[in-house]
């Protein structure tokens, strides 16, 4: 069975990203980048469905040249093949475009199974799955928390979130898209030494503007456009408390009874 | 439907989310009166009960689609029902809850149509006219003010904590035919009730959650004993049910359980958007996390920036030295 699974590679989540002064962009020199936390579940999904079923996980990933990081990640992970689809310009941002690409390596791939995480930490949009399937005319179910691939390999039963604690069970027909679920499965710890040696591995390379993407999406400009970024409000709330642990605990405790709830 | 209409998904019956209606009215009334638009709200399901009537009061016209086949949500079929409903109405703005079933369904109508959705939005804003909303990204740590340059507009919205519309006005209540999707390939096979083994956390007045913060499996210890002092229970977010420690019976956020406690302590908790949904209208929230940036302080009304390791400790002694009457351990 061949699996693929989209890979973004996003600023990292444990610090707020500068903005610019134009407020229309966050400032990404400088900026620290990791695999998004969802696409790392993907991974791992495929990587467990491949050794239920046997055969190849390849791991995409659309964005620039530092992109190609979230794919030594994969390949430390355990993946078997990967791509990247080069977009210096629109730097793996530009929705439409980034669909077009992954739909052409999908074509030209023919996978079984393509999963992705359930939402880009960057923008928060939990688009992409749901977009590519349309674009390729397959059925597509998102956040998923179990999958088991029926033996003849054309069916897979799956698990995915309801809210409040409900989930269903589906069948899908393959080939279909699946976004992924944090939690699916535990994530495999993946020392830093195996991403250096990963670097020396080799990933298929192309330039987004040699693929067939058709002229319409290359030419579609973000439907959604940022008009500012800000710092979100404090809305003024929050009374932070300082001091040793000890004096925290006295004063916290101290509001707490004053505020009638210890 | 002319220009300035807006079509609202509600939810209703097991497996929906209905306590998303409330921000959905109050967001297509206020769009309706802002354009002079009609609202018309859209319900698909089973077992609805009077959820319809009471959301005719503030819509001009409730479409429900009722069958048995809509129990167990069926993304296909109501991916139809509502592109039908586009189709016909044709709205300026259609708006799905932030709920998994409107995220998905959202989604699908967006690709279907070709247009694009502004997701996960706290708010919206009408200026003459034209609409803005605002949305958060990198985890929350920075908000946009976004606009949507295809239409119709489709956004999901945040929820929780909204009264109903100040005027109400007696909308019809119109039932539409249910039809199955000619696609066939994805087929609903049952529906999975949440697992209730232990404390019902939605109904406590007292809460206090761990979440990556705590690090590991034995460190939860810190979050028993504190809730034990409070008299609260434990709970925990999103990371320590992914790592198998606990039922999502003990979740708090949008896939476990939503409370509104009298005290809510967020321990390592950074306050992601989903856990946020589900904690955010407790009415005294105190964190505790290292990062003074994580967005979890902008919900609290207590915050303390510390390693919870040395925090918990001492709050868990002060608690149970005031309560028991003797001096404060200052």
């Amino acid at each position: 069975m061949n699996i693929l699974t989209f890979a973004k590679h996003v600023p990292t989540s444990a610090v707020t990203p500068r903005i610019t002064d134009g407020r229309d962009r966050i400032e990404e020199d400088g900026l620290a980048y990791e695999v998004n936390e969802a696409d790392l579940y993907a991974i791992e999904e495929a990587l467990h469905q491949r050794s239920a079923h046997g055969g190849s996980v390849t791991s995409v990933t659309v964005g620039p040249a530092r992109a190609k990081e979230a794919l030594h990640v994969a390949f430390a992970m355990g993946i078997d093949q990967a791509v990247h689809v080069i977009d210096e310009t629109e730097r793996g941002m530009n929705a439409s475009l980034t669909i077009g690409a992954a739909a052409a390596v999908v074509r030209n791939l023919g996978p079984d199974l393509i999963f992705a995480g359930i939402q880009a930490e960057d923008d928060l949009l939990g688009q992409f799955g749901v977009a590519l399937a349309e674009e390729l005319g397959l059925p597509a179910v998102t956040a998923v928390t179990e999958i088991r691939v029926e033996p003849q390999g054309r069916v897979a039963k799956v698990v995915r979130e309801l809210g409040g604690g409900f989930k269903q069970e589906l069948e899908v027909d393959l080939p279909c898209v699946l976004t992924i679920q944090f939690g699916i499965r535990q994530l495999r710890y993946t020392p830093i030494m195996s991403i250096v040696r990963a670097r020396s591995r080799r990933i298929e390379t192309m330039e987004i503007n040699a693929m067939p993407i058709a002229p319409e999406r290359r030419r579609a400009a973000s439907q959604l456009r940022v008009v500012a970024l800000s710092y979100p409000e404090d809305g003024g709330r929050c009374e932070m408390i300082d001091g040793s642990p000890v004096q925290v605990a006295g004063k916290l405790v101290e509001k707490l009874v004053a505020a009638g709830v210890v | 439907m002319a220009g300035g209409d807006v079509l609202i998904i509600c939810e209703a019956g097991r497996g929906q989310t209905e306590s998303a209606n409330a921000r959905l009215l109050a967001a297509g009334v206020a769009y309706a009166e802002g354009t002079g638009g009609r609202l018309v709200c859209l319900l698909m399901g089973h077992s609805l009960g009077s959820v319809a009537a009471e959301l005719s009061r503030f819509a001009n016209d409730v479409r429900v689609a009722e069958s048995p086949h809509l129990a167990n949500y069926d993304c296909l079929a109501s991916l139809g029902i509502v592109q039908a409903q586009v189709a016909e109405l044709r709205p300026e703005l259609v708006l799905f809850g932030h709920t998994y079933i409107g995220m998905d369904l959202a989604q699908r109508l967006a690709a279907r149509l070709g247009v694009a959705v502004a997701s996960t939005c706290i708010d919206l804003a009408i200026d003459r006219g034209a609409v803005s909303f605002t949305r958060p990204m990198y985890r929350g740590r920075v908000t946009a003010k976004v606009v949507l340059e295809s239409r119709p507009m489709i956004a999901t919205l945040q929820y929780g904590g909204t009264e109903p519309p100040a005027t109400t006005r007696a909308g019809t209540v119109t039932a539409i035919a249910f039809e199955p999707a000619d696609d066939r390939r994805i087929r609903p096979v049952k529906m999975i009730e949440p697992a209730r083994d232990g404390i019902d956390i939605a109904k406590a007045d007292i809460v206090v959650a761990g979440g990556r913060g705590i690090g590991d499996r034995d460190n939860y210890a810190l979050v028993d004993q504190l809730a034990t002092a409070l008299g609260g229970v434990a709970a925990c977010s999103r990371p320590l049910i992914d790592m198998g420690w606990f039922g999502v019976d003990r979740q708090v956020g949008l896939s476990g359980n939503t409370v509104k406690a009298k005290l809510y302590v967020a321990c390592g908790i950074s306050g992601a958007v989903e856990h946020m949904q589900g904690m955010k209208e407790s009415s005294t929230i105190v964190a505790i996390n290292t990062d003074p940036e994580a967005p979890i302080f902008r919900v609290a009304h207590f915050g303390v920036v510390a390693d919870l390791n040395e925090i918990m400790p001492a709050l868990t002694r002060e608690v149970a030295a005031v309560k028991a009457g003797r001096p404060s351990t200052i």
